[in-house]
């Protein structure tokens, strides 16, 4: 019984638990929408700053401007109305990731030989940590905590559309952008379809379901969804033509550039190229 | 010589080859009508509006689009096509296939957009539409965060900013509250008094005869069971119940109960006092 029990809990939970990953990660809509600094920007200008930002980052050898950059940023999500505990739990949870495990290596005289900072034996090896080998590492991770956490920045205060229109800049056609909207919109659709199958089958079924059963229901899903996916395409394509599509779109382009868009790409500019210039 | 917008002489169509949505269908549409198609689910009242948007093609028979016949070759002329567009604008039944743009606003300037109607035009068109319909706050929201009501909305003003004469709805009140209803009713018959065509398929007994000059109610064979004026066929109680139009009802009264049909039209305190008798 209590086997069962937790079966059903199991496909209960990842089920829905998938749910609302997808949908947070598709969807974090939420940061992008308040009015804060970074939201207030053009999507291009503020692209290109934070490439400007991330150029920089990696050019300089300096721990303590990499750390002022870092904090800058900290700065720039604080005026976007971004709570500070999330931002830092978003980005600290990848840090350590790309960073740690890569870097570890250096701390010791065998890849960055120098002053001796502490030894220790382990494994019947000599361990000496060097002093360059502590800074090098400390820069690696503080160089990719900034990136990181730029990154992040960017991808929580736009609309992962808009990130999307970004794209057409760089010389990405048109059609390209429109259908990943289009996948975009419906993904999420599909995502309320299992979503609603599923609380459906549940109201029926009770809330015992003995993950077999669980199995199925998820297979006949995808089944369903299959079926589902290609009559709207059809559907969808009417529905283009209807109102004229002709098979190359057109779009609005209602990006805006103000004058404190150029003051702020401006200000970027002037920081990132005297950091190149003098801390290189 | 006068030409009807519509005019469909003996039209059938099947989806795939298999199963059958029209069998033989004959119908003339003037300009400046109201006409309403009516029927059970699955009669093929879609498949007819989407046969008059030149979405799909009929098998056998004719369908002309003031005096010309449409047909697969007539939009590869790109310039009929472009004015075939701007002159008809279709609301689909479901509003989550016709918005299919990241965000509202993105949704209504679509279509005006590959029509290549100047940005001026389309932003003051924008203005007036959101005004009247109520939507300002969703524009810049993701038609998957939005009601049932709101996406109809939506789907009405990415169809109106087109500015069409002929107007084509699929079931426009399905799912609407009452108020929402009104509003969209209203919004038909003005269109419809400033010379707007509007062809409108739906199960809403109530609202047939406000949207209708003509009535054409479809049966289950695909075919036109009958059409006329709208105060005839609604109170032909017999064919529409004969057409699942007609919602069979029971009632406990004390401790009897009775069961007669209920056409939606009258309200139900009327009924009761008929049969009380
Ligand atoms: N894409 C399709 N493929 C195959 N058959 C279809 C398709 N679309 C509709 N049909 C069939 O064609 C017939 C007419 O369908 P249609 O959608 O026109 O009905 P309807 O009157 O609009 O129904 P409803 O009131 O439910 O909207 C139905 O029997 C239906 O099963
Ligand atoms: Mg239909």
């Amino acid at each position: 019984m209590k086997r069962k029990s937790r079966n059903n809990g199991f496909v209960e939970r990842s089920l829905s638990g998938v749910l609302s990953f997808l949908k947070n990660s598709l969807y974090a809509e939420e940061y992008a929408s308040r009015r804060g600094f970074m939201q207030s920007l053009d999507q291009r200008i503020k692209t290109l700053s934070f490439i400007l930002f991330i150029v920089a980052i990696l050019l300089t050898k300096d721990i303590l401007i990499v750390l002022a950059l870092y904090l800058l940023c900290l700065f720039l999500a604080y005026i976007s109305k971004i709570d500070l505990g999330f931002f830092l739990k978003r980005t600290w949870v990848f840090i350590p990731l790309f960073s740690l495990f890569i870097a570890f290596p250096a701390l010791f005289s065998n890849f960055t030989p120098g002053e001796e900072l502490f030894s220790f034996k382990a494994a019947g090896l000599a361990l000496v940590i060097t002093r360059p080998g502590v800074l090098s590492v400390l820069l690696f991770v503080l160089r990719v905590a900034a990136m990181v956490s730029f990154s992040v920045l960017l991808s929580i205060t736009t609309r992962h559309f808009d990130l999307l229109k970004v794209l057409r800049i760089f010389g990405i056609p048109q059609a390209f952008v429109m259908i990943m909207g289009i996948c975009y919109r419906y993904i999420y659709l599909f995502i309320g379809i299992i979503e609603n199958t599923y609380f459906a089958i549940k109201s029926r079924v009770g809330t015992y379901m003995h993950y077999k059963k669980g199995q199925q229901v998820v297979g006949w899903n995808i089944a369903f969804l299959w079926v589902r996916s290609c009559r709207l395409n059809e559907e969808v394509y009417k529905a283009m033509l209807s109102r004229g599509y002709s098979g190359e779109p057109m779009v609005l382009d209602d990006f805006k550039v103000r004058w404190k868009d150029w003051l702020w790409l401006a200000f970027t500019g002037v920081t990132v190229i005297c950091i190149i210039r003098f801390f290189r | 010589m006068y030409n009807p917008v519509f005019s469909l002489k003996n039209v059938w169509f099947s989806y795939l080859g298999r199963f059958p949505a029209l069998s033989g269908v004959d119908i003339d549409i003037k300009s400046g009508q109201k006409v309403s198609i009516i029927g059970a689910n699955g009669s093929g009242k879609s498949t007819l509006l989407h046969l008059l948007d030149g979405l799909i093609f009929a098998d056998s028979g004719e369908v002309n689009f003031f005096g010309m016949k449409l047909g697969e070759e007539s939009f590869n002329d790109n310039e009929f096509s472009i004015d075939f567009r701007r002159k008809v604008g279709f609301v689909f039944q479901n509003p989550d296939v016709q918005l299919f743009c990241p965000t509202v606003k993105e949704d209504i300037v679509f279509g005006p957009l590959q029509l290549g109607l100047p940005k001026n035009q389309i932003q003051s068109r924008l203005e007036k539409l959101v005004f009247t319909l109520g939507i300002r706050d969703l524009l810049e929201r993701s038609p998957n965060q939005l009601s049932i009501g709101e996406k109809r909305k939506v789907a009405l003003a990415s169809t109106l900013i087109i500015g069409p004469d002929i107007l084509i709805l699929d079931e426009p009140t399905a799912g609407l509250d009452p108020l929402t209803t009104r509003h969209i009713i209203d919004l038909l018959i003005d269109e419809n008094i400033s010379g707007k065509t509007i062809i409108t398929s739906t199960h809403d007994l109530h609202i047939v005869g406000e949207v209708s000059d003509i009535v054409y109610v479809f049966g289950a064979d695909k075919k036109i069971a009958r059409f006329g004026d709208a105060d005839d066929i609604l109170n032909d109680t017999h064919l529409l119940a004969a057409n699942n139009l007609v919602h069979i009802h029971s009632h406990r009264h004390k401790d009897k109960i009775h069961i007669h049909p209920h056409a939606h039209l009258d309200h139900h305190t009327e009924e009761h006092q008929n049969e009380k008798r």
